[in-house]
């Protein structure tokens, strides 16, 4: 009975502390200076590491574009015109007739964040390590620079050119693109790419961009924290750049924490990924401002045609007009999304709305090829339909419902969906065994000869696995990529989308919308078809 | 006592080739992954060979068994470095919401079966019995995104992920000159530093995720608590200590529930197990940086040696638990000798 007691009058004890206590931290918090800086919340992560020559992934290259400088980079708003090129370490350029011979000025008196001074060798041991490492999971190999450039030469130590194996017209985009961005030989070893775990100095090869990494954080691999820090040394500082001095990224493991995140103000920016639904409920919040831009992403769905019921070029122009992108926009995608008739994105050039012309849906039409192919509503035309469940793509379960339910609408068509996680997925579409499965896709340079060559060209698609290879397509493809003329170009993609939209090896649905949401007082936000996150820009108003 | 350590090690043994076998079953290859876009046969072959996959299943069997014997987790599929290094420094994140979780679960299920117990068939009784079935009914993450949205976005008293704000440094624990020790546990290092601010600030992270899956498993204890409670008041001694006129706070607590309390124990034990998997989903709703997001994470690249090693340790957690349950079973049973 005194133990019990003894125990209350403890329990009364350690109440009275735990009260001081929270008076005290209380007190504390308030007297605690608030540091200039922004919060940045994601759902993103650095997939494999910081260095040009093997990150290969969205956010690996948005931190990168922070931390280093390219010769020319793409200017805020940009729609991927050659015109939106602007200098960066490069002052000036310009290319042979031929168009195979690039002159690069470099600006004078640059220099990296410990001081050491930019010169013209560094952006040959850029490309020279670049194409040399050849690392199969990288851009180098990835986007095959080693197929378009032949070498670089340093003519003097401001001037640098490039020797190209063909006329490549997106160039200039290749070296505004993030693995194009040069390294600094110090950090980074002609041989490998190196990480060193725990040291942010020594964990990238970077050095010439408005930020240095100030910590970089990460737990059991994936990333937990990350700090920039204004870098003294950036070449345009005295721009006044970057304009926020130090920017603390947050990682979420998703979607919805983010949104939670952004709307408790515990962050001050949201940026990639948030659902659909959750940039809905954002808008009607007083407190935040949603931006909106415009994507670079696009889906589509792929036809097998190494086999039936897909070799048949008109079994795939009835499922090309059979397609309800307006359904997939409104329903899925909350209207967050455009319908897309091309591969090449709305607000770039060289885009058509070539698959317009097979109809929105348009069903009569969809008959008359599936009764010319032999297939009618009692003798429906059935295949699986495959989609991803890892996240990989946004709804892609909603996606391929909607689908299913537009193609099934014409009355000959039978589906049955079907799917696998991502790992499975990706060695289904290798293994060639799914007939039609939907694929996502992120720009690497913003050039349609991105949108273009990796899916249609007999080369450059093989990683897809459809099996499409047209003589006539290469043949436009190869003049497309080679030419500098923009009227050409222009001329010349119209055709290739045309004759794509005549054999409908892959048949576009939608573009992505770019979001990002932020604190009413954030500004500086540019989401533009770079897809670009440019940190350095964005400021808080006081 | 030996004999309950050495049954650890087969129990062990037979989750690991369990593992083993299904996740080599599922499809999916973890080779294919490092290849986007580009797939040379010779790259994708190398790669193989690095990690060990060119060799029978079998070999990669007692290759993979050999290296645990000397404490070796292998290294990962995904990013080649050391998985041991990789798990334990996600570990401590899930043992600390795995330890506060445990403490409210059992409080609040402890409580509130007593008053339960006490108000037999009553309108309190019956009340404490509804809220019981719906906190283990509720999906928990369904439950983290209800509390993050009332004590995070409305009230904003709250933090809603992550374990420390940022950009603070996570606390560094006890140095004294080059003596270092720090357990990963937030709450314990930021007291080792003498940091009242992390350590405040630990906590508060800690309280969402703790709650959340601290009440979904709340509801068992409360039932277990509130039966073997309503049995023990009924005993011959309980209407002894009455007699003797002790108040019934005393009774109830310093006798009736010491007696009915082994049960409860016993299912600590086992609902361990039941909260590391609950702490996969909260992990995810909370962004906490624990080993339950590591295991998603790494199912969805087919890292094996990941999941294998994060479940080896799980196991392992498991197997201590139950040890100390033992323990304590004779300290609460002086009849029980282990």
């Amino acid at each position: 009975m005194r133990d019990i007691k003894a125990i209350g009058k403890m329990a009364i004890i350690g109440i009275l502390v735990i009260i001081i206590i929270i008076a005290g931290v209380a007190g504390y918090y308030l007297t605690l200076p608030k540091e200039a800086m922004l919060v940045m919340g994601t759902t993103d992560s650095v997939e494999s590491c910081l260095d040009p020559a093997k990150a290969y992934d969205y956010f690996g290259w948005e931190i990168i574009q922070s931390l280093g400088c390219g010769l020319v980079e793409y200017k805020p708003g940009a729609t991927g015109k050659v015109e939106d090129i602007v200098p960066s370490l490069a002052t000036s350029w310009n290319s042979s007739a031929d168009g195979k011979v690039w002159t690069f000025n470099l600006r004078q008196n640059v220099l990296y964040d410990d001081g050491t001074e930019f010169n013209a060798t560094h952006v040959k041991y850029t490309f020279d390590r670049g194409i040399g490492i050849a690392d199969d999971e990288g851009p180098f190999v990835g986007i095959g620079y080693s197929d378009i450039i032949e070498n670089v030469t340093v003519v003097n130590k401001y001037v640098v050119k490039f020797y190209l194996k063909i006329p490549f017209a997106a160039f200039l985009s290749l070296m505004a693109c993030q693995a194009s961005y040069i390294v600094d030989p110090k950090y980074a070893p002609m041989q490998a790419v190196e990480y060193t775990a725990g040291n942010a100095r020594a964990s990238h090869p970077m050095g010439l961009g408005p930020y240095r990494l100030n910590s970089w954080t990460r737990v059991a691999g994936k990333d937990s924290e990350m700090q920039l820090e204004a870098n003294p040394n950036y070449w345009n500082a005295s721009g006044g750049y970057p304009k926020t001095k130090k920017i603390v990224i947050k990682f979420y493991a998703d979607s919805t924490g983010l949104a939670l995140a952004i709307s408790a103000g515990e962050i001050d920016i949201a940026f990639r990924q948030l659902a659909a639904a959750d940039i809905n409920n954002l808008k009607t919040n007083a407190n935040v401002k949603v931006w909106e831009g415009t994507g670079a992403f696009i889906q589509y769905l792929v036809l097998q045609l190494k086999r039936a019921p897909f070799n048949n070029t008109i079994v795939r122009q009835a499922i090309a007009s059979a397609i309800n992108r307006t359904k997939v926009v409104n329903t899925v995608y909350l209207g967050q999304a455009q319908k897309l008739y091309s591969l090449i994105p709305i607000g770039m050039f060289g885009h058509t709305d070539a698959f317009l012309t097979l109809g929105d849906p348009n069903y009569t039409r969809t008959l008359e090829l599936l009764n010319q192919a032999g297939y009618s509503a009692s003798n429906p035309l059935t295949f699986k339909l495959w989609y991803e469940t890892s996240g990989h793509y946004p709804q892609s379960p909603q996606l391929a419902q909607v689908l299913e339910a537009s193609l099934e609408a014409c009355g000959a068509i039978n589906i049955e969906l079907d799917y696998l996680d991502w790992p499975a997925y990706r060695s289904a579409r290798i293994n060639e065994t799914m007939d039609a499965y939907i694929l996502g896709w992120y720009p690497d340079y913003i050039d349609p000869d991105d949108y273009i060559y990796p899916f249609l060209d007999s080369s450059g698609s093989s990683w897809i696995h459809h099996n499409y290879n047209s003589s006539e397509m290469d043949q436009l493809i190869a003049w497309a990529r080679g030419n500098t003329s923009s009227t050409i170009r222009n001329n010349l993609y119209a055709e290739i989308q045309e004759l794509m939209a005549i054999d409908c090896p892959i048949i576009p649905i939608y573009q992505g919308g770019a979001w990002a949401v932020t604190k009413t007082n954030i500004k500086g936000v540019y989401l533009d078809i770079t897809q670009s996150w440019r940190h350095w820009l964005v400021y808080a108003e006081p | 006592m030996i004999s309950r350590i050495l049954l650890t090690i087969p129990m062990i043994f037979i989750l690991l080739t369990m593992v083993f076998v299904i996740i080599r079953i599922l499809p999916g290859d973890p080779v294919l992954l490092h290849f986007e876009k580009v797939e040379n046969p010779e790259a994708i072959e190398a790669v193989r060979r690095n990690l060990g996959l060119d060799k029978p299943l079998w070999v990669q069997y007692f290759d993979y068994l050999s290296g645990l014997f000397i404490g070796d987790l292998g290294k990962s599929m995904q990013d080649y470095s050391s998985v041991g290094e990789q798990i334990f420094s996600a570990f401590p994140a899930t043992l600390e919401l795995a330890i506060f979780s445990m403490i409210i679960a059992v409080s609040i299920g402890i409580f509130l079966g007593v008053e339960a117990s006490k108000s037999y068939n009553k309108p309190k009784d019956h009340a404490i019995r509804v809220f019981g079935i719906v906190t283990y009914a509720i999906p928990v993450f369904f439950l983290g995104i209800i509390f993050q949205m009332i004590f995070g976005v409305a009230l904003h008293w709250l933090p809603v992920g992550g374990r420390i704000p940022n950009p603070t440094l996570a606390p560094r624990g006890l140095v004294l000159g080059d003596f270092r020790f720090s357990s990963g546990l937030y709450t314990v290092d930021s007291l080792l530093e003498g940091n009242v601010y992390k350590f405040v600030e630990s906590c508060r992270h800690l309280f969402l995720p703790s709650l959340t899956l601290g009440l979904v498993l709340a509801g068992v204890f409360i039932r277990l608590t509130r039966s073997n409670m309503f049995e023990t008041l009924r005993q011959d001694f309980v209407t002894a200590a009455r007699a003797r006129g002790l108040k019934e706070t005393a009774v109830i607590y310093g006798y009736a529930l010491r007696n009915a309390f082994l049960p409860v124990l016993t299912m600590i034990g086992l609902q361990f197990a039941t909260l590391l998997g609950g702490a996969v989903l909260t992990e995810t709703t909370f962004s906490w940086p624990g080993l339950g997001r590591y295991i998603v994470d790494r199912i969805n690249f087919r890292d094996y040696t990941a999941i294998q090693g994060a479940i080896v340790v799980f196991g392992l957690f498991v197997s201590v638990v139950s040890l100390v349950v033992d323990l304590l079973y004779a300290y609460f049973d002086p009849r029980i000798r282990l």
